[in-house]
This record gives C-alpha cells, sequence and structure tokens, in this order.
C-alpha cells in the first residue's frame, strides 16, 4: 500500500515537470532570454550580428545627451497626460449604459460596443489617416463643403497639429473595453442596492459618487496601470503614421529605440534605450500601484 | 402580465432616460463613423473620390472589391493561418501548465510558478531587439515561426495564473476519484480537466488570437516578404505604396475585416464575455 502512495508520488511529480516544462521552456526561451540579452547588449556597440565591443556605461551617456531623445520624451509624456486624462470619458459612458433601464437596449449598445474590438485596429488606424490626408481626407473634404477652405490643414504633416491629430483619432474616446468591464462590475452588486439607492433619493450624480465610482474603482486602477504603461512604451501608431515627424515633433522613445536598430543598425544603443524605458515604466507603475494601494487602505 | 404593466408607470417621457439614448447613440456613431465611411468609400472611384466625397449615388464599383480581393486573400489566409496556429499552441501550452500549477505537487513548483509570475510584471519593450535577433539566429525570419513561438512564449504567464487558480477552485475529490480509478494524469487532464477549464480556454482562445490578428510591429520586422505578412503589416504596406487609391483601398480594409466580424456574429454571447476577460476576477 505504501509503495504505492509512493510511486504515485513519484510519478505525480514528474508530471508535474513534464506538464509545465512546455509553458517554461518557451517563456525562458523566447521571453527571458531575450530580456537578459537586451540588459546585457545595452552595454555594447552593436551591429546586431557580430561585433560587439563593450562600451561600459557609454550608450547611456549618449542617451542623455541626445536631444532626439529627450523630444521624444516630452512628446511621450504629453501622450500620457492625454491618455490619463482622456479615460473619464469611458467611465462616464459606461455608467450611462448601465442606467440604460431597458436590458434589451443596454444589450444592442453592448453589441455595438464590441464591433471597434473587432475590427482590426490596423483598419480602424488607416480610415483616420485616411480622414486626415490633406487632398482626398474627411476633414478637407468637410471644410470645403462648408467653405472654409481657408481652414484646410495638413493635420498629420503639420508639426503644430500632429500631436493633437494623433490624440483625436480616439474620438469619441470611449474604450468600447473597458466600458464594457466597468459595466461588469457595475452589474456584480445585485438590483437590491441599487433600489435601496432609489428609495433614499440619492440623486443622480451623488449616485455616481458614492454608488457606483466605488464599484468600478479597482478595475480603474488596473486600467490606469495599463494606460500608464502602454503611453510609456507604445509607438505603433507613431510608426505606421508619422514615423515621428513631421521632423521629431511625434517621435516617441519607444519609435526611437525601434528606428535605432532597424533603421540605424545601432543595436546597442536601441538595447539601451529599450533598458531606459524598461526601468522607466517598471518604476512608474509600481509606484502607480503602490499609491493606489495606499489610497485603498485609507 | 398585469404585475409588469402596474410596475410601469402611466406613460410618460422619462428626459433621464432619453439623455441617456441620445448620448448613447451619439457615441455609437462616432465608434462606428470611420466603418461607416470605409463602406461608403470602398464603392467609389477615384473621380468620385475627389468630386463627390459626399454623395451616395450610383454608379457603384463593385470592381474595387474585385482588385483588393486579389491583394487581401492571401494576406488573409496568412493572418488566419498564424493566429489559429499561435492560439492553439499558445492555449494548449498554458492549460497544460496552469493544471499542474493548480493541482499537482513536483519540485520546484514555486520557482517554476516565480519565473511566469515575474514576467507578469515585467514590461516587454526591452524584447523587441534581441527577439529579432535571436529568431535570425534560429534561421526562421520569413517564416510563420517567430509570430507563433513568440507569442506562445510571452503571452502565457497571465493565462497560466489564470487557469490555476480555476483548476484550484475545482474540488480536490473530482480528481482524486479518477486518479483511484487508475487513470495517469495526462487521462485526468485530457477528460477532467480540459473539459472544466472549458469557459478558460474560450476567453483565452478569444483573447490570443485577437491579439496575434492586431500584431503589427513584430511580424513587420520578422516577415520581409510582402506574400508571407499577415492582413496588419500588408494593409499598411498597400496602403503606402497605392497612394490616393482609396476605392481599392478601402475596399481592401472591408474585406480584411469581415472575417471576424462573421466570427463575432455567430457567435456573440462568447465574444462579448472573451471580450472582457480583464474583469475575470483573481
Amino acid at each position: 500500500m505504501l509503495r504505492i502512495i509512493k510511486t504515485n508520488k513519484g510519478q505525480m511529480a514528474l508530471m508535474g515537470l513534464l506538464f509545465v516544462a512546455p509553458a517554461i521552456l518557451m517563456n525562458l526561451i523566447f521571453d527571458w532570454y531575450p530580456m537578459s540579452e537586451g540588459l546585457y547588449r545595452s552595454f555594447f556597440k552593436w551591429d546586431g550580428y557580430k561585433s560587439a565591443v563593450f562600451v561600459g556605461f557609454r550608450n547611456f551617456i549618449d542617451i542623455f545627451n541626445d536631444d532626439i531623445f529627450w523630444t521624444s520624451m516630452a512628446n511621450m509624456l504629453f501622450f500620457l497626460v492625454m491618455a490619463v486624462i482622456l479615460m473619464l470619458p469611458t467611465v462616464i459612458a459606461s455608467v450611462a449604459l448601465f442606467r440604460v433601464r431597458n436590458q434589451k437596449t443596454q444589450y444592442a449598445y453592448r453589441v455595438l460596443f464590441c464591433i471597434p474590438m473587432v475590427v482590426p485596429w490596423m483598419i480602424i488606424l488607416l480610415m483616420w489617416q485616411f480622414m486626415y490626408n490633406p487632398q482626398y481626407g474627411f476633414f478637407n473634404r468637410t471644410l470645403e463643403a462648408l467653405n472654409l477652405a481657408q481652414l484646410k490643414q495638413t493635420w498629420l504633416g503639420d508639426a503644430d497639429l500632429v500631436k493633437w491629430c494623433l490624440v483625436f483619432m480616439g474620438f469619441p474616446f470611449v474604450a468600447t473595453n473597458a466600458a464594457l468591464i466597468y459595466l461588469g462590475g457595475l452589474k456584480s452588486v445585485s438590483d437590491s442596492v441599487w433600489e435601496a439607492g432609489a428609495l433614499d433619493g440619492v440623486g443622480p450624480v451623488s449616485k455616481f459618487f458614492y454608488l457606483e465610482l466605488p464599484l468600478i474603482v479597482g478595475q480603474f486602477k488596473l486600467n490606469l496601470i495599463g494606460t500608464i504603461s502602454a503611453a510609456i512604451t507604445g509607438y505603433g501608431a507613431q510608426l505606421i503614421l508619422t514615423k515621428g515627424g513631421p521632423g521629431f515633433s511625434s517621435m516617441v522613445p519607444g519609435l526611437y529605440m525601434y528606428f535605432s536598430a532597424f533603421k540605424s543598425q545601432k543595436y546597442g544603443y536601441a538595447s539601451a534605450l529599450g533598458l531606459v524605458l524598461f526601468i522607466l515604466s517598471l518604476v512608474v507603475t509600481l509606484m502607480a500601484m503602490k499609491f493606489l494601494k495606499n489610497e485603498d487602505q485609507q | 402580465m398585469s404585475t409588469l404593466t402596474s410596475s410601469v408607470p402611466p406613460k410618460r417621457i422619462h428626459w433621464s432616460e432619453v439623455s441617456k439614448n441620445i448620448y448613447l447613440a451619439l457615441i455609437c456613431f462616432f465608434l462606428l463613423f470611420p466603418l461607416a465611411l470605409m463602406l461608403m468609400m470602398s464603392l467609389k472611384d477615384k473621380e468620385q473620390i475627389i468630386f463627390q466625397f459626399f454623395s451616395l449615388q450610383p454608379p457603384y464599383h463593385f470592381e474595387n472589391y474585385a482588385i483588393a480581393f486579389k491583394y487581401i486573400a492571401p494576406l488573409t489566409w496568412n493572418s488566419v493561418y498564424m493566429a489559429t496556429a499561435s492560439t492553439i499552441l499558445t492555449v494548449f501550452v498554458t492549460a497544460l501548465a496552469g493544471y499542474a500549477f493548480g493541482r499537482l505537487n513536483f519540485p520546484f513548483k514555486n520557482l517554476l510558478f516565480g519565473i511566469l509570475f515575474a514576467k507578469m510584471m515585467l514590461p516587454g519593450i526591452m524584447n523587441l531587439v534581441p527577439s529579432f535577433t535571436l529568431a535570425w539566429r534560429l534561421g526562421i525570419l520569413d517564416t510563420p515561426l517567430p509570430v507563433i513561438l513568440f507569442c506562445a512564449g510571452t503571452s502565457q504567464p497571465f493565462w497560466v495564473f489564470v487557469m490555476r487558480t480555476f483548476v484550484a477552485q475545482q474540488p480536490r475529490e473530482l480528481f482524486e476519484s479518477m486518479r483511484i480509478d487508475g487513470a495517469n494524469e495526462f487521462q485526468i487532464f485530457r477528460f477532467l480537466a480540459l473539459p472544466l477549464l472549458r469557459p478558460m480556454v474560450a476567453l483565452m482562445s478569444i483573447n490570443v488570437f485577437i491579439s496575434v490578428w492586431n500584431d503589427y510591429i513584430w511580424p513587420l520586422v520578422t516577415i520581409p516578404t510582402f506574400d508571407k505578412r499577415p492582413l496588419t503589416v500588408g494593409l499598411a504596406q498597400l496602403t503606402q505604396s497605392r497612394p490616393g487609391e482609396y476605392g481599392m483601398l478601402t475596399a481592401g480594409y472591408v474585406l480584411a475585416a469581415l472575417p471576424l466580424l462573421i466570427i463575432f456574429f455567430l457567435s456573440m454571447r462568447q465574444f462579448i464575455e472573451g471580450l472582457t476577460a480583464g474583469s475575470i476576477k483573481l
């Protein structure tokens, strides 16, 4: 009897290791290994292939003396602040959606909210590019049709407007997946709470602050952290629409890292930029988590 | 029926209800506006886009779709292939590990879980450049492998965590009884854990599939040949190389948007849950 249990235990240990092995090995090879190599290569001058020369902290000194880097950091800060401010319309939309009484209507809105999520992000981005197109685009066409041709702009081609254009692409600033997640939070409480609230004669504004907001605050914090780290390290829209231009007016650090590697073949410098962004994103995220946790305890 | 009507106040317009609906309808209108514009433009030729931008009048140029289809079809296949293969591999590996972490005891369990857990917290920004050189050294550039393997390597930590929690919540007796019946661990996984994990597997599949389908930067750097590229990269490249041909291009966008939209309308309920998987309570 004892022997059977023992072999079972041994078998279980073996099977356990076998079961987790694919996940662990793949994670080590395709996630941990590149990350560690990035860390290591930050201290090298490296063309990505063979010649790698150890240069100590040279790359980091160069980064801190690099005007393009600081321009990109300023731009990143602008996008970060806008991204955080523009989280609010989503909260309002989700509360409005929750307050729709007719459940069929509410479901219809939920379905419509899903559509922007299942249409590839690239297509929405390219449609905005088309709308901003100075020659064929929607915005200049509309201005012409309204006899306001003197207001026509080059939009993404205008160094003063480009950042605002990139922000405005989020219009109407409702992140529909976040809105549906908040809706889930609001719905997690039984109807009786809401009925009690209604009986107490709670007005719509105080209902928002005292009943609804506390229910979604956890998910909001989680989204806030995601939004912050995405704003620090993201560069997809800039890569596709502006290449950081005109000039460096929409350059962000992530894109600068990308160009350093794949355009200038400065892989060591790119790795160092990656490390700077990595640390920045990690520190800001941890600080946000700590700050938000303290808020919780009060 | 009578109870229903009695709870509804006599006909009176709820202005708050009306204003909420107007507000939400406006949001939906603006959300879907680029897509409506896309449909509208896809039926115009170059002259119509320049001279009759806002007009819905015929002639409609359906040939835009025929031209775009030639470009879009192979790219769509590439995307379907990469997203499906990535999803199957990632989900299988994750479910296996999630089950083991949640139910089995084995040496170094906490250490091994820590390896994955730490990756949930660490930003991935530093990975791009060295991942590219790793793919280059492995000789898998210009194949679908970088997308599939790196997806499986990087996207499982969060989901291993979710599945482990889910498995650990199931009653222990369920697994013990099968073990007593003489089933081996793989059989328990295959015939008990996997069916139990079905809702999690569905959630994860939808999320992984969509994230691979939307991925741009990684396939852009690892797959240089146009014919082998996924939709996202191909569409951006096509738009760049055909400036001004917006009739054909928007028709291409419509075709590229269709596969996921069709799947969405076929399995709406699952999708709505799957897309909001962030709301799972951990």
